[in-house]
């Protein structure tokens, strides 16, 4: 993550291509057409966001007319009464997401820290290999593994349970974490952990001491991304879970879909309160998100 | 990272003079790296292999398999009569249609946004986390959100274009053959788009500000600097970003499954909805292995690659 704060820093400040002010001082019509495109997928963007949680808030009857108004007439929260009444199965599918995300996520940083750390900073025979595998499996499509994952899961007898979800996550959430902590650990100074050596400390002191204090937001940072990962996985959780109280949130939202019939205003609530964690992190997290993201994408 | 290894290197030697055939760390390396490597081989490693010997197996969901050698891969590819073949060759092209479509337009669309928001505006910090959005809520919950705003009878798009006097009759948006893989197409685009946002805005902000300033000086009109300085220098982001969007886009079934279910008719069955259909419907593992092991050499490729250049990156 060395390049999650490298990249923070180059996307903070308000640098920008002179061409356009350049354009701008020459024709003001760029100005506005620029602002206008903005509008326009400002407009784009925001709109099915927008809808989901204003038809969240509508009554049935305000739904299911014709005539729809852009803005909710009369505001009602009788579908988040229903989504979180005693027979919906949504709080226990909340509660399956929460525990399988944080279980994806709490094994990830442990094995990515552990091998994050000797990938980037010990020496012995086949690192290189391991790390290069290690990146394979962290761009390995999914569509390959849901099958023989599916089959093995029956065999053990862990289909449609929590445990075997999280097993799966593990397939996308392990690499991606150590690769992202490698990353990190490149960038504490190596100089700290010499002056320990050559005071004596040995391997494990260092590690508890030194670079775990160092390495700990890095962690933070890493844990909560696993977690969204896993909280929004669709294909696992789907081949994998039948029983409806056994569904992670996101299969739980196909539910509201009965054959021919959608209850929207319900589906729609359930949809906005599963959106609250990831929507969160990235409000409050966006700097390191963005930058986490680009970062094999953008270095040359 | 080179210059500390060869600090450490110089280290180990002034005090450990003996070293060992594994390197100097092995005990400790292989400890840490276990974990990791338990779950490659278990999780990745051992289901891709089973995922082979799958392939080769006349096996449905809940039966025994029986080893059949190549028939899978036969029937899929040249067997004419068999009607998988048929749907085999279709989501080829679906995927084909599919995947180009989304490249292009969420290229498009992320490389206007990033310019804009690599220019003097107000507020950039709002257009910012506005036009990132898409990205960060769960690709499902976008899903349906397209879902309801396409749907016939009370959707908003039929409802807007109804009261504006421009259609009689409800467009079926996700129901007509035509027109349901464009449909879903602009769904995935608005949610893939932000990804590419983000990494045209880095590659954008690592321009030097002079070469603009030269050109300037030189007489350059904003076209020529665009294509003389500004996407030489994202080259090789929009090659990387192609790259990992292509395998990410192929493989999120989300807005196919929930707008379409691949269909009407195979309409948008791409290749990994084609698998979900074989082994979750038709219950044939066989066949749904080797669907998408067909497809694996071409992503194996661009892993490849991608690998090469994000660990020299990182180096």
């Amino acid at each position: 993550m060395a390049d999650v704060t490298m990249g923070a820093r180059s996307m903070a400040p308000a640098r920008s291509i002179p061409v356009w002010s350049w354009l701008a001082s020459k024709n003001r019509g760029y100005y506005l057409a620029g602002y206008a495109i903005l509008a326009v997928l400002g407009f784009w963007t925001i709109f099915p966001f927008y809808w989901q949680v204003a038809t969240s808030l509508r009554s049935d009857v305000d739904l299911y007319t014709p005539v729809v108004s852009l803005i909710p007439t009369s505001l009602t929260l009788e579908h988040y009464g229903k989504v979180f009444s005693p027979n919906s199965q949504l709080p226990t599918q909340l509660r399956n997401s929460m525990l399988v995300a944080t279980g994806a996520a709490v094994v990830s940083v442990i094995l990515g820290s552990l091998a994050g750390y000797a990938l980037t900073r010990l020496s012995f025979f086949g690192r290189a290999g391991i790390a290069r595998i290690l990146v394979f499996a962290y761009l390995a499509p999914g569509t390959i593994l849901f099958i023989p994952l599916y089959v093995m899961m029956s065999n053990l007898g862990l289909r449609d349970t929590l445990l075997g979800v999280t097993l799966a996550h593990l397939t996308f959430s392990v690499p991606f974490a150590t690769w992202m902590l490698m990353g990190y650990f490149k960038t504490i100074p190596i100089e700290l952990e010499e002056a320990a050596m050559m005071d004596g400390a040995s391997r494990p002191t260092i590690l508890w001491r030194i670079v775990l204090p160092l390495a700990a937001p890095a962690v933070v940072v890493v844990a909560v991304f696993a977690f969204t990962l896993s909280w929004n996985e669709f294909l696992y959780a789907l081949v994998l879970l039948q029983s409806r109280d056994k569904m992670t949130a996101p299969i739980g939202l196909t539910a509201y879909a009965v054959g021919d019939v959608t209850y929207w205003g319900q589906m729609m609530a359930a949809a906005t309160i599963m959106s609250i964690p990831p929507l969160l992190l990235y409000l409050f997290g966006q700097r390191w998100v963005i930058a986490g993201w680009t970062a094999g994408a953008v270095k040359s | 990272m080179s210059v500390g290894e060869a600090l450490v290197g110089r280290a180990s030697v002034a005090t450990a003079p003996r070293r060992h055939a594994f390197g100097r760390d092995w005990f400790l390396g292989y400890a840490f790296i276990l974990p990791v490597l338990v779950v490659i081989v278990g999780l990745i490693a051992y289901p891709l292999s089973y995922s082979i010997w799958l392939s080769l197996q006349d096996v449905k969901v809940g039966g025994v398999g029986r080893f059949i050698g190549f028939d899978n891969y036969y029937k899929l590819l040249f067997d004419t009569n068999a009607r998988i073949h048929g749907d085999f060759l279709n989501s080829v092209k679906v995927t084909l249609l599919y995947v180009c479509g989304a490249i292009v337009g969420k290229f498009l669309v992320g490389m206007v946004s990033a310019l804009i928001l690599n220019a003097h505006i107000r507020a950039r910090h709002f257009w910012r986390t506005l036009l990132f959005l898409p990205w960060s809520i769960p690709a499902i919950v976008g899903a349906y959100s397209w879902k309801f705003i396409y749907n016939d009878i009370n959707g908003v798009a039929n409802t807007a274009l109804t009261n504006a006097g421009l259609i009689d009759r409800p467009i079926l948006f996700l129901a007509s053959p035509d027109l349901a893989i464009w449909s879903v197409l602009v769904a995935a685009i608005w949610q893939g788009t932000p990804f590419w946002t983000m990494t045209f805005l880095a590659g954008l902000q690592s321009i030097p500000t002079e070469m603009y300033e030269a050109a300037g000086i030189d007489g350059a009109t904003t076209a020529q600097s665009y294509w003389f300085i500004t996407l030489p220098n994202l080259s090789s982001v929009i090659l990387v970003t192609t790259m990992l969007s292509t395998i990410w886009t192929t493989n999120a079934i989300q807005f196919i499954y929930i707008l379409t279910n691949g269909g009407p008719g195979g309409a948008t069955e791409t290749f990994p909805m084609l698998a979900v259909s074989q082994g979750m419907r038709a219950y044939d593992l066989g066949i749904a292995s080797a669907v998408p092991l067909l497809f694996f050499p071409f992503f194996a490729l661009m892993i490849y690659f991608l690998t090469r250049r994000m660990l020299r990156a990182e180096a």
